[in-house]
């Protein structure tokens, strides 16, 4: 598979590169683990004071904590350095190589930088995952659990898809470098289960801006809250959202072509 | 004709601009309700490129050249016209045609700068999907050209400009393209980085066949490597011939240069207009009419002691400048 070689290509790379940068990543590693503990340490002091948190138990939480993380973490390796790269090479032209480029240009905007010692932080949210899903086991069955991988995909799906739209957007405001600071600001909606915010605000994070989707919705299924027609409906949701954004991203490389000097 | 690699017939591409006065008010007004003009970059260019040709695509700053060269390659969709480049349309982008052509910018990078670029290298080859054994004898064709050695294992960014710009033109020729598109290869470097550019061109030129049309600032890249030449200016096409011919049509004057043995005691200028030849400044020259070089060369050897007598063509760039300002 030709993907999957120019993947393992993009990957050699990148570590060659990370390589070059030995102090940055040893700091970034450590100071990733100190924010993983001053995490745990807010959850443990409210739940030293409550037993749920929206109606959330304990291992509820830590498997909610562990799906923000790892979407983070997925964000962090991928969309940001990307989004970095790709501003720059917009600003500069460089970004003309790449729609020569014999690649789609969507997958080269998603894969061509990774920040690879964030495997790491992959680690971490797999460790909190496996250990907030066995704290809370017996409340989950297995049709909730398949659920829940499913919409975790899907969450992704649909975040990725949000910044594709947004990075589009710079096709036609050519200045237009806050698309990551949106995204950053609708992450951190994320953290805590969509139930503590207002309900005019679920319904702006749920369905306005689909980050709740991706963290809290795959963990509600895993809890049993969700039927089957409701995974399989924001699954969807996911797949629709890939389709519109690879449409807005042809639409801005036309409009990008039509229009640049 | 239908063996022509490059086929153009009347491409045009206007350019919406936003425009304003200058001034604070004028800013508030623009950014309320934008102004646009149309700016015609490429105005009905027609050419016809052979397989294996080199062309210069000569012209003023802002003539059009990039934005001609940019629809070829495929990055700009013409507002009118067609083109085909090896049987493709350039803008629908096919994958078939993207791995069989280049465009290598001298002003852009393609290499990461935090990596040598034999990383680079790696990271094309997999992109361009060649095979090793063809990568590597590429690799090493390109490496006896353009001496690249030691450089490929150097980050990109501790080279210097030259040393960076042999990278950047091997990287866009690892897939073996038949066409090459050079928008200003050389800018910037020295007169031995030129020259050695210019060199590894012709010779990659002779030994695969691979076309190339190529714009640049510097002539001597010209004079050295295109017998063609296509000259546009205000985005319409000026010329489009030989360089010899191009001589004879816009500028039929030769110049004449004497050594005398009194120059204070006579004045050329009825013989023609005095000009001056930084090249050879011993003598004194004129520029005259081509037809007329016989009889005034013939009047001028009886009439004047002259040591020494030179007959010469008109520099090309005076050429050059001429054919852009008709």
């Amino acid at each position: 598979m030709h993907i999957f070689k120019l993947l393992k290509t993009f990957l050699q790379v990148n570590i060659q590169m990370s390589l070059a940068y030995r102090a940055d990543t040893v700091v970034n590693m450590l100071l990733n683990l100190m924010w993983l503990g001053w995490e745990l340490l807010s959850l443990s002091i409210i739940f030293a004071n409550t037993n749920t948190l929206g109606g959330w138990g304990p291992g509820e939480l830590i498997t909610l904590l562990g799906v923000f993380r790892m979407v983070n973490t997925l964000m962090s390796a991928f969309i940001w350095p990307n989004t970095e790269k790709f501003n720059a090479s917009v600003r500069d032209g460089s970004f003309d190589y790449n729609l020569l480029m014999p690649v789609d240009s969507m997958f080269l905007v998603t894969f061509s930088r990774i920040t690879v010692w964030r495997a790491w932080e992959m680690l971490l949210a797999i460790g909190l995952l496996v250990s907030g899903i066995s704290i809370s086991r017996d409340l989950i069955s297995l049709p909730g659990f398949l659920g829940f991988l499913l919409l975790v995909i899907s969450g992704m799906l649909i975040i990725y898809s949000l910044w594709i739209v947004l990075i589009a957007l710079t096709f036609w405001f050519t200045k237009f470098d806050n698309n990551v600071t949106i995204l950053q600001a609708l992450m951190d909606a994320g953290r805590y289960p969509i139930s503590v915010y207002p309900v005019w605000l679920r319904i702006i994070v749920t369905f306005i801006i689909p980050i709740g989707v991706a963290t809290t919705i795959p963990v509600q299924a895993l809890r049993g809250e969700l039927a089957g027609p409701q995974v399989l409906l924001f699954a969807g949701v996911g797949v629709i959202g890939f389709w519109l954004a690879s449409r807005v991203w042809r639409a801005g490389v036309k409009r990008y072509s039509g229009a640049s000097s | 004709m239908s063996d022509d690699v490059i086929q153009v017939e009347s491409l045009s591409k206007t350019y919406k601009v936003s425009e304003r006065e200058a001034g604070f008010g004028a800013a508030m007004r623009s950014f309320f309700r934008r102004k646009f003009k149309d700016v015609e970059a490429v105005k009905r260019v027609s050419f016809n490129i052979q397989p294996g040709e080199i062309v210069g695509f000569l012209g003023p700053n802002g003539a059009g050249k990039t934005t001609t060269l940019k629809m070829l390659s495929g990055l700009l969709n013409p507002t009118e016209g067609r083109a085909h480049v090896l049987g493709f349309t350039p803008w629908e982008l096919k994958p078939a045609y993207l791995r069989s052509m280049t465009l290598v910018m001298g002003q852009r990078n393609r290499l990461s700068w935090d990596i040598p670029a034999a990383d680079s290298f790696l990271l094309n080859q997999a992109i361009y999907r060649i095979p090793d054994d063809e990568y590597k004898t590429t690799l090493k064709e390109l490496d006896d050209l353009l001496e690249l050695g030691p450089l490929l294992k150097k980050p990109v960014r501790n080279l210097s400009l030259g040393e960076r710009m042999k990278c950047e033109i091997a990287a866009g020729l690892l897939h073996r393209p038949k066409v090459l598109f050079l928008d200003e290869p050389t800018i910037g470097l020295d007169i031995t980085g030129q020259a050695r550019i210019r060199e590894f061109l012709r010779e990659y030129n002779h030994r695969t066949g691979a076309t190339i049309l190529l714009t640049s600032h510097y002539m001597a890249d010209v004079t050295a490597l295109c017998e063609r030449i296509i000259i546009i200016h205000h985005g319409q096409l000026k010329y489009d011939g030989g360089l010899a011919n191009l001589s004879r049509r816009i500028a039929p004057f030769k110049l004449i240069g004497v050594l005398l043995a009194e120059p204070a005691a006579y004045s050329l200028a009825h013989y023609g207009t005095p000009v001056e030849n930084e090249e050879d400044a011993d003598k004194h020259y004129i520029q005259v009419p081509a037809g007329d070089v016989a009889g005034i060369t013939a009047r001028m050897l009886a009439e004047l002691p002259i040591h020494d007598i030179t007959i010469a063509d008109p520099p090309i760039e005076t050429v050059i400048e001429r054919a852009f300002n008709e």
